[in-house]
């Protein structure tokens, strides 16, 4: 008896719970940047579904918006380049509102 | 003399509870739907713009409307940290001029960086603002409208007065 109630239960949750499912959700990008060694900053992009990115667009960019270097993201997502002197930021640019800047502070 | 087979436990089950089981068919429907239809009309915007208006904001030339989606907290996308739903309308005499709008924390280096793009009609778009990790309930949002001739112009909007909300949880945050 209550094994019945309980598969009820669990019937009524799935059913209410599938009502929502087609309510369906952005997915922003991210992109995280670490330090590989003393001299090369390795990033890793992609979508927050789990979405790979690539040969999507990641730009070294200085404070003074001179860009330092532009590059792609590899088959594996990452993609590693000698880290520039002074103040910059790495710009993933996956088209308009689809962008994730880094600072150079937030290298991890 | 035939010897009758007994049925199998689960037809047994099925035989003694099917009725229930229609019962609850008939039910649900009847327990979740009101739920689910207003629900349909939120997303439809027949509720509003969202759940929370912000208020009209002026944005040079231009004004709109701006609501929290959802009165809550930014959700959680995995890698992607936190981000946090917003809607917006634009003014009905600047639905012509305005080709983008944006949406992030902090001022954005460039149009490139603008942030969040709002999707959907004029009347009603939204868009899911990341919410970067040194984010406090002190900064400001910053809205970015791009228009149709390529000028842009940005408002500002203090993010306890955007939501309280994600001021709150951002205070939270701030001191775990």
């Amino acid at each position: 008896m209550m094994g019945l109630r309980r598969g009820g239960l669990i019937i009524a949750t799935i059913g209410a719970v599938s009502l929502f499912i087609g309510a369906a959700w952005a997915h922003p990008p991210f992109c995280i940047c670490k330090m590989a060694n003393a001299t090369t900053v390795s990033c890793e992009g992609g979508f927050a579904d789990g979405t790979g990115v690539p040969g999507v667009r990641l730009d070294v960019i200085r404070y003074d918006e001179s860009v330092v270097l532009q590059t792609k993201f590899g088959p594996d997502s990452t993609v590693s380049f000698k880290r520039p002197d002074g103040e910059f930021y790495m710009l993933f640019d996956a088209g308009p509102g689809q962008s994730f800047d880094v600072d150079y502070k937030d290298i991890q | 003399m035939t010897v009758l087979a007994s049925p199998s436990r689960g037809a047994s089950l099925w035989q003694r509870w099917r009725f229930h089981l229609s019962a609850l068919v008939l039910i649900a429907p009847i327990v979740f739907g009101p739920a689910w239809f207003h629900q349909n009309a939120f997303f439809d915007g027949k509720k509003g713009l969202g759940q929370r208006e912000i208020g009209e904001i002026a944005v040079g030339p231009w004004s709109v409307r701006l609501a929290e989606f959802k009165l809550s907290e930014p959700d959680a996308e995995g890698r992607a940290g936190h981000a946090k739903e917003f809607a917006l309308a634009l003014c009905p005499a600047c639905v012509d001029q305005v080709k983008a709008a944006y949406l992030r924390v902090g001022k954005p280096r460039n149009l490139r960086t603008a942030g969040a793009l709002f999707s959907g009609t004029p009347y009603r778009q939204t868009a899911e603002m990341r919410v970067p990790e040194r984010t406090t309930a002190d900064d400001e949002l910053w809205l970015t409208l791009e228009g149709w001739d390529g000028t842009l112009h940005q408002a500002t909007i203090p993010i306890r007065t955007a939501s309280p909300v994600m001021a709150a949880w951002l205070e939270k945050r701030g001191r775990s």
